[in-house]
């Protein structure tokens, strides 16, 4: 990477950018209230929810039109991504829009894609490639009958009658044990090089995408703990108006501003020059899983001995900080990824 | 959004070409050796050279001495003049001062001065900070007392980085003590010839030059005033405003804020890092790189990097500052004794003791043009809108 080079560092957002953040904001702050959150503990989907998500074509705008979408891009999808985050939304929607445009890329049977995109069924995706029978945690897949796996050397899609059993876990997700020989069908979608280059490309999205869950989800708890001291006073003060206070909530807002731009910026590259930046999605996750871990906890402080409390809202999102940022595997792991990266390219 | 690579014409190309060659002639060895040795933030060769291609002010007219430059071809000036180094902290301040002399200045002044400024010749630095209060501008106590058409000016300033090397300092006095704090200040743009001023360096660990400033009944004539008397404030608030970022309508060519050309050497003390881990064996035989622990902190800077340079505006301000801190102290702890090794000596990383030199230099980025901390509480107040904090003593925060 050339550090001198003269790129453009647009951050806009063209009208049809906004007009879509616009319209799924409006539709999660309606549709999903922190009751709605609440309510769909502890598997954490709402079927409702994603049936009316479903409707609004989530399933299939970001597949190309050959195959019935709307071409929708992967800026589309973070600015989708961010305000599902912002809300908590309990509903698979990364898992499943990543895991179809996974069967599309692989040229699964169109009338499957369509199915998938329509969500007649739910797919996810294992992250860990798969080389004997051990089982390994994917997400969504206690509410998703079908996953895409890298099983060797191939892409394959595994389904079953029924989805997993759900384990209890922090962030209250569909997480589920999964292993390949469970009495599922199997479709070989890729082989070699392509299955690899596919899983490879689609781990990476979904980490783009839930970053930017974790910047809405981050930003959200940062609105709550500053409404909070604007409110709280003590020694005849607002506690706001004190640096021990705003000095904190100032660094979840740099955290925020700094990591949605570089959600955008790694979404722009893979849509638009993809295999220039690899690294870019990764290190969105991990700025996005630190800006969120830190975020939730230093609101949660700020509400004080409230902010332990499970009644108070900033506790869903506290849980969720690392309920969601660790579904994929380690962090670590991610953070190794990206300096082989840099280590073979600088 | 668009991130793609600007689509050069044929005329930016040849002007690319123009501005590499003549930095290759006049950014030598010895402008590097003679910042490293004197830490003056300016290479006075190198800005006349600049001057006499009209790349001081790079978009006046040619006319006026300047270029005429589209905002292409200055962003490829920019980004050129960091790619070799050149020491520019004297054209930063000098471009920040102008901004107030052209609003603010009388005519016969910017007509005096211009010419100088765009061919290189006059060159200004900051009179802000004084011994009592660094980032508290406006308690400002050095005083001007007028004597017919002169001022009569005493006190100190600190921090005047470039005062060695500038004919004029951007002095910000108190000329009525009666007024309320904000009120009572006025700008002069003294010449720093005049009898009674005395500069005195002050050395950083940073590896910069700066100055303590001194005014003697120093005779300063009316004539060198920027604006009306006692608005000294409005008159200072033009050029800060712009360093602290804080305008809207950004142009797309340019960086995210103000200070990003502060991470480059952390860039470069990562780049060495990197090679430092791929090339260098241990006593043991094996190499860094095969140490599971190296990657993830490689991969952590360069994330912080990344993240730094997409923070924006005064939210940048902050990130830069902290970024650099952190980071090249863990570039160093990853490296380990080898990182301190100094310039020159016998297994220095990289081409001057990169990594010991960002470590060292960070320590400044977050007290420079106003400390983290008056940023915070910007951010605090115009960003999150949480309630002013009240100090007696500070009626506006800057």
């Amino acid at each position: 990477m050339d550090r001198f080079e003269l790129r453009s560092q647009d951050f806009s957002l063209d009208e049809d950018q906004l007009a879509v953040r616009a319209a799924f904001a409006d539709f999660f702050a309606k549709e999903c209230p922190p009751e709605t959150v609440r309510g769909a503990e502890p598997r954490g989907f709402d079927a409702d929810l994603w049936g009316r998500l479903l409707t609004l074509g989530v399933g299939s705008m970001s597949l190309p039109t050959t195959a019935g979408g709307d071409d929708a891009t992967l800026v589309d999808l973070v600015l989708i991504a961010e305000e599902l985050g912002r809300v908590l939304a309990p509903v698979p929607l990364i898992s499943h829009v990543v895991a179809t445009r996974m069967l599309e890329r692989a040229g699964a049977p169109a009338s499957l894609i369509s199915a998938a995109a329509r969500g007649d069924f739910l797919v996810t995706l294992a992250h860990a490639p798969v080389t004997g029978g051990a089982r390994q945690l994917v997400p969504d897949a206690a509410v998703a009958t079908h996953v895409v796996a890298l099983l060797d050397d191939k892409l394959v899609l595994l389904s079953a009658d029924g989805p997993g059993a759900h384990v209890s876990n922090q962030g209250c997700t569909p997480l589920a044990w999964w292993r390949p020989t469970d009495g599922h069908d199997r479709t070989v979608l890729a082989a070699g090089a392509k299955a690899g280059a596919i899983h490879t490309d689609a781990v990476a999205e979904w980490r783009l995408l839930t970053a930017a869950a974790l910047v809405g989800m981050a930003d959200a708890a940062l609105r709550l703990g500053v409404e909070f001291a604007k409110t709280r006073r003590t020694l005849g003060v607002p506690i706001g108006s004190l640096q021990g206070i705003s000095f904190p909530l100032v660094d979840i807002a740099v955290g925020v501003g700094g990591t949605r731009h570089l959600v955008w910026k790694a979404a722009w590259y893979a849509q638009h020059e993809p295999g220039s930046r690899p690294e870019l999605p990764l290190m969105a996750f991990d700025a996005a899983s630190r800006t969120a871990t830190h975020g939730t906890s230093a609101s949660a402080h700020v509400h004080g001995g409230l902010g332990f409390s499970v009644e108070a809202d900033i506790s869903l999102y506290f849980l969720r900080a690392k309920g969601w940022s660790l579904l994929g595997g380690s962090t670590s792991a991610n953070l190794r990824e990206i300096g082989s990266v840099i280590a073979g390219a600088a | 959004m668009d991130f793609s690579l600007v689509e050069l014409t044929r005329d930016q190309q040849i002007f690319q070409r123009t501005v590499r060659a003549l930095l290759d002639e006049v950014v030598t060895d010895e402008v590097h050796e003679h910042e490293r040795a004197t830490g003056d933030g300016i290479s006075v060769p190198v800005h006349l050279a600049l001057g006499r291609h009209g790349w001081v002010m790079p978009e006046w007219p040619v006319e006026d001495g300047g270029a005429g430059l589209d905002p292409v071809c200055r962003r490829i000036l920019e980004l050129e003049l960091a790619r070799y180094q050149v020491p520019r902290i004297g054209l930063g301040t000098t471009r920040l001062v102008w901004a107030a002399v052209e609003r603010f200045g009388s005519r016969e002044l910017r007509e005096r001065l211009g010419p100088g400024v765009a061919d290189g010749s006059v060159r200004f630095c900051l009179g802000y900070s004084e011994p009592d209060g660094g980032s508290d501008i406006a308690a400002a106590r050095v005083r001007a007392v007028r004597d017919g058409d002169h001022w009569i000016v005493n006190g100190s300033k600190l921090w005047t980085t470039g005062a060695q090397c500038c004919q004029y300092s951007f002095v910000i006095t108190r000329t009525d003590p009666d007024l309320p704090k904000h009120k009572g200040l006025t700008m002069f743009l003294v010449p720093l010839d005049l009898p009674g001023v005395e500069i005195q360096p002050i050395m950083t660990y940073g590896g910069e030059r700066t100055n303590a400033v001194f005014f003697g009944d120093v005779r300063v004539s009316d004539d060198q005033r920027l604006g009306e008397v006692n608005d000294g404030w409005t008159v200072l608030r033009g050029p800060l405003d712009k360093e602290h970022s804080l305008g809207p309508g950004r142009d797309v060519l340019e960086d995210l804020s103000s200070l990003r050309q502060y991470l480059r050497p952390l860039e470069t003390a990562l780049d060495v890092a990197v090679a430092w881990a791929r090339d260098s064996t241990k006593p043991d035989g094996s190499g860094p790189l095969a140490d599971a622990a190296v990657l993830e902190r490689l991969g952590r800077a360069a994330t912080e990097i990344e993240l730094a340079v997409c923070t924006p505006g005064p939210l940048g301000r902050v990130k830069i500052g902290d970024v650099m801190i952190e980071q090249s102290a863990q570039l160093m702890d990853l490296v380990g004794t080898e990182a301190l090794i100094s310039a020159g000596a016998d297994g220095a990383l990289g081409h001057e003791g990169d990594i010991d030199f960002t470590h060292r230099f960070a320590q400044g980025t977050t007290i420079y043009g106003g400390t983290v901390e008056v940023f915070r509480n910007i951010i605090a107040q115009h960003d999150l809108h949480l309630p002013r904090a009240s100090f007696p003593g500070a009626k506006v925060v800057i």
